[in-house]
């Protein structure tokens, strides 16, 4: 890459305190596994039952699926260690989020009021955290959702959670750091192309990534507008009507299969050639997923939370271990919802082990709340911080340009490309007023940005 | 196929009596998850009921009840959203009134068709309402749906409602008596439809159209008060579910909720007056069970569905009373 | 938002050219789909679940079959899958679906909708839940130019097969003594028997048939997209309203239905995509509030 444009862009990215490249994170972590304080009290046999709702079946098992196989590495961990406080095994029940928001508004009432669950976990559909949140709250289950990120969850579903919380970052952040990324690589795109499905996490998409780039790019337009269903397969019709357009930039939101479907077609009828393409899960289902075909240089999302080689090995030994150990249970490389259910049941036991320091015996679930409100854990993705205020997961987001290299049968990022941006940079402040209270707009987040943010000058 | 001896009305309503009395006690006895669950069985057996009067007693089958399940549903969460409106009784008024309001201007058009024309047409437009729910999201929330929680809702005229964090409990005791009279009074109404001049009518056409329009009866009206009171059923029904499910979504319009109806009625046995109802409520239990015990529960619910309609196809409740029937016939030989 | 510009010739061309692509593979699934029902009466929901069938087979054979053959040679995977899918078809036919013929509709619908919800779970359980593609055949045939624009030639190949198809299921069905047999049967299933029709060996025929172009369809989708879960059931629903404005029962009417239904998605695509999915919809409800049995249907 030329010098002088990426001392550019490096400068570029200092207003958000962000970094190119495949620096980030200060110093080495700790790691999950530090030595165990000796738990107080005593400790019943009993097993911990936990709930995990995922999909299991449909196009999006493969977001669900790399969820489960870290819910299932994380949990075999812990009891390989002999269990939370080191005496409750962990015992999960898994279900499928396919059947649809309904059932899985009944299969969690059955987890709980029938099986006793202490802790329910997973759910991937921003669609579905809204629904089983509130009944989350109905039951007093305490939960880690690891995905269903949409801002509405806690703005206005839930908007003061006690038993609910959520490890991935929030989803107004995923269009927000597509934008900063495309920014940050494409400083002269101006005329805008989108293609999101036709639900409201590719509506959120739009909006806060146009919104964004509106803000960094002054006199950017949106030239051309997409909204395929969700599973829709042919995508020629779209790709053409794009084409016509002539834009300088695609924002894409279109994940899973249907991604897949998308980019195969594309490349078929060179749309990579003619623009520029951010996307914001490209690589969000197993990596294995996208194929060697798939172009070099696309901002390949990852719902800005985390794809496997960053943080580095070096400067990330958590991700290293945390990398090798999926690889050797799952013959696999792990995925953003991997991460996601990992840290949520490692989350949960540095919780219960601080509550049990503090109070003695098994904590109640309110010590539990205590603890988890607040806290910070080293992830594999790099620092986790679930906020007090909204029970919200954040961390740095990341995205970075695709590419081809030795070793792997799939594109992963450039090291080079990668831009990781402070969570705080990009969503709104602590009691930053909710949408209704004095505003109108869809998100917190939006409203922040709108109000907060400089425009850059032209 | 011969017709199993009618019962007496005594006997008839002693069963129902000692069905009553045992769905009475549930709360007492089962726990809040199997009182919820089988509110929601109620719930979706009073939609299974509404729908038989078409399959059942009219001989039409609708592809598209999921419309006026929805329209039910979505009155409720509307008037939550946009009028303010707490309590159930308005819910209910609003959700019959909807839920009329589209079965009526439906029926006019798909009456006049049968068979699998018919079922085509229900479908069709019920895919209409389907993408206004989908596509107007800035109206009804989209795929997001519209949330209708429990914790505002009133019952009796406000009498009773449901604050505070730990009201689920109490919401499902309440919530499944006032589902069960409701269930009552749908039975009992629907009863007294079939038992009717109407009801009677409705069948005459259903066995042998020709003879009745032979017979000077206005087939299309006919066939349309039919589908008009299937609909307001099935939406009453959509409108109770509500508050239980804690919102509503498109995919309450979508057709495979139209397919379920179906199965409910085909399941219990359609040629019985209880058979749709009996349907539901196993369907209900067996859709729990099947996501709740595997991952594979398509596989296994389709299994189930396949095995049911190969070896019963009179249903649960038809078989029932054949074995009863037989059963007796046996003894009656004997002695 | 939307700014008006003059379209240039090519982006017509190519998007005739998306739309014709697309009523191929919609008119093979509705034929299959429309034959089923007009020989056997019978609504086959689990329609969409062999279209899948036909994706996964074809993607797994050519992935499995790659290493050893030349690219030209892989094309004769496409019609192989299409077969597998009509030999499992000639097996559901008379151990599942041969007991539901004297049986109202509903019992029909139940059962191919059971097989359809069985159907969707072996996919998932054999291929598991990664996309599965099979591009070397596109790339094989690589591109031609469409004014400024590439198009892949592989499109033009799903084109022709189903225009082929279209062609070769006319000569079949009104030229061939075996079409005949057909055509008696679907009119009248009591009278072909009085006049010594096997008519069982027809039905199994006529559902093989139907699940061959089914899985054909899904054989020449999966080398331009992939095979991913889900796809059957998202399929089935459009290709429900291609039969439903042709006329249940009609080729000439899967045709012409699919060719309206492609068309119309390419227009509202283009122009105004909000109304995409109500368009579908309204144009179906139209049509058959105009026309109950569809544009080419013959009265119930």
């Amino acid at each position: 890459m030329d010098k002088d444009l990426m001392q550019e862009r490096r400068g570029f990215l200092k207003q958000f305190g962000a970094t190119l490249g495949a620096a980030g994170l200060g110093a080495a972590g700790v790691g999950t596994a530090n030595a165990a304080t000796k738990p107080k009290g005593s400790i019943p046999a009993k097993p911990v039952k936990v709930g995990h709702i995922t999909f299991l079946t449909g196009a999006a098992e493969l977001l669900g699926g790399p969820g489960q196989r870290g819910h299932i590495l994380a949990q075999e961990e812990i009891n390989a260690q002999g269990g939370l406080l080191g005496k409750r095994k962990i015992e999960t029940i898994f279900a499928d989020e396919a059947a649809g928001t309904d059932a899985n508004v009944k299969e969690l009432r059955r987890m709980k009021l029938s099986e006793n669950i202490d802790l329910f976990t997973g759910v991937i559909s921003s669609g579905n955290t809204p629904a089983l949140g509130p009944v989350a709250e109905e039951l007093r289950v305490l939960t880690l959702f690891n995905d269903g990120c949409t801002d509405f969850l806690f703005d206005k579903a839930v908007p003061n959670p006690k038993y609910t919380f959520r490890v991935t970052n929030i989803q107004s952040a995923d269009g927000v750091t597509a934008a900063v990324g495309a920014a940050t690589h494409w400083p002269k795109v101006r005329k805008i192309a989108s293609i999101q499905p036709d639900y409201s996490y590719g509506r959120n998409v739009f909006e806060h990534f146009v919104l964004a780039l509106g803000k960094l790019l002054p006199g950017i337009e949106v030239v051309s507008e997409s909204w395929p269903k969700l599973g829709t397969t042919d995508f020629t019709s779209h790709i053409t009507k794009i084409l016509s357009n002539k834009p300088d930039l695609l924002v894409a939101g279109v994940w899973g299969g249907d991604y897949v479907a998308f980019y195969k077609q594309a490349l078929r009828y060179g749309l990579f050639d003619k623009m520029k393409v951010a996307t914001t899960l490209a690589f969000g289902g197993y990596p294995h997923a996208i194929g060697k075909d798939h172009p070099e240089g696309v901002l390949a999302g990852v719902h800005a939370n985390y794809h496997f080689l960053y943080p580095s090995a070096e400067r990330w030994p958590i991700n290293k271990g945390f990398v090798e150990r999926y690889y050797r249970r799952w013959k696999e490389y792990p995925s953003f919802e991997s991460d996601g259910a990992y840290i949520a049941l490692y989350l949960y036991k540095q919780a219960v082990e601080k509550a049990n320091q503090l109070v003695g015996g098994w904590p109640e679930d309110e010590a539990i709340i205590a603890m988890l409100e607040g806290a910070s854990i080293d992830s594999p993705a790099g620092y986790l911080h679930i906020r007090a205020d909204n029970h919200q997961g954040y961390k740095d987001a990341v995205t970075g340009l695709s590419k081809h290299l030795p070793g792997y049968d799939f594109p992963v990022w450039d090291a080079a490309s990668i831009v990781s941006i402070p969570i705080r940079s990009i969503t709104a402040p602590p009691d930053w007023p909710k949408p209704g209270q004095g505003h109108n707009e869809s998100t917190a987040a939006a409203d922040w940005i709108k109000k907060t943010w400089p425009t850059a000058k032209a | 196929m011969s017709a199993p001896p009618v019962p007496s009305l005594v006997r008839r309503a002693a069963a129902a009596a000692a069905v009553l009395a045992a769905l009475l006690v549930v709360p007492a006895v089962a726990g809040t998850y199997q009182t919820q669950l089988l509110t929601y069985g109620l719930t979706l057996a009073i939609a299974a009921l509404g729908f038989n009067l078409l399959l059942g007693y009219t001989g039409l089958l609708s592809f598209g009840h999921s419309a006026y399940f929805g329209a039910g549903a979505y009155a409720v969460a509307l008037m939550m959203r946009y009028l303010g409106v707490s309590s159930m009784e308005l819910f209910m008024l609003g959700g019959i009134a909807f839920s009329a309001a589209i079965a009526a201007l439906f029926g006019i058009v798909c009456v006049r068709h049968t068979r699998i024309f018919f079922a085509i047409l229900t479908l069709a437009l019920s895919q209409v309402l389907w993408t206004l729910a989908y596509k107007f999201f800035w109206i009804t929330g989209g795929t997001d749906g519209l949330r209708v929680p429990f914790s505002k809702v009133t019952l009796l005229g406000g009498l009773i409602g449901f604050p505070g964090a730990d009201a689920f409990e109490k919401f499902i005791t309440y919530y499944y008596y006032y589902v069960l009279a409701a269930f009552c009074v749908c039975v009992t109404l629907m009863w007294l439809i079939v038992h009717s001049p109407f009801g009677k009518t409705l069948q005459a056409i259903r066995d042998n159209e020709t003879r009745a329009r032979f017979l000077g009866v206005r087939i299309w009206r006919y066939r349309w008060l039919a589908f008009l009171v299937s609909g307001i059923f099935t939406g009453l029904a959509g409108s109770l579910w509500v508050p239980l499910n804690g919102l509503t979504t498109p995919d309450v319009l979508y057709w495979p909720q139209s397919g379920k109806f179906v199965f409910f009625a085909v399941l219990g046995g359609f040629r019985n007056f209880t058979g749709p109802m009996v349907g539901a409520v196993i369907f209900n239990y067996l859709e729990v069970y099947a996501v709740a015990v595997t991952e594979y529960w398509q596989l296994t619910l389709g299994v189930i569905l396949i095995a049911l309609v190969t070896f019963l196809p009179a249903g649960i409740v038809g078989a029932a009373a054949r074995l009863v029937d037989r059963l007796k016939r046996r003894r009656g030989a004997a002695s | 938002m939307r700014k008006k510009k003059t379209e240039p010739m090519d982006i017509v061309a190519l998007q005739v050219l998306n739309s014709l692509s697309y009523a191929a593979v919609l008119f093979l699934i509705a034929a299959g789909l429309s034959l089923i029902f007009g020989v056997m009466g019978i609504v086959n929901m689990a329609h969409g679940s062999f279209y899948a069938l036909g994706a996964y087979v074809t993607a797994w054979s050519v992935a499995a079959a790659a290493a050893a053959l030349p690219p030209a040679a892989l094309f004769v995977l496409l019609p192989l899958g299409a077969m597998a899918v009509a030999v499992v078809g000639l097996a559901i036919e008379p151990t599942l679906l041969r007991r539901f013929y004297r049986r109202p509709e509903e019992y029909q619908l139940l059962v191919t909708f059971g097989l359809l919800l069985v159907l969707e779970d072996l996919i998932r359980l054999v291929w598991g839940g990664a996309p599965l593609t099979a591009n070397r055949l596109v790339d094989s045939l690589g591109l031609i130019q469409v004014g400024e624009l590439p198009y892949p030639v592989y499109n033009l190949v799903m084109i022709g097969v189903g225009a082929a198809a279209a062609l070769a299921l006319w000569a079949f069905v009104y030229r061939t003594k075996f079409g005949v047999l057909l055509r008696a049967t679907a009119q009248d299933r009591r009278m072909a028997a009085a006049l010594g029709i096997d008519v069982g060996r027809i039905y199994s025929l006529a559902f093989g048939l139907g699940c061959f172009m089914a899985g054909l369809a899904g054989a020449i989708v999966v080398p331009s997209q992939a095979a991913v879960l889900g796809m059957g059931v998202e399929v089935l629903v459009v290709s429900f309203v291609v039969v439903v404005i042709g006329g249940l029962g009609s080729l000439e009417g899967a045709l012409v239905g699919a060719l309206i239904v492609s068309a119309l998605r390419t227009v509202t695509i283009q122009f105004w995509e909000e109304i995409e999915l109500a368009a579908l919809y309204l144009i179906a409800a139209i049509v058959l509030l105009i026309r109950p049995t569809g544009l080419f249907g013959k009265k119930a």
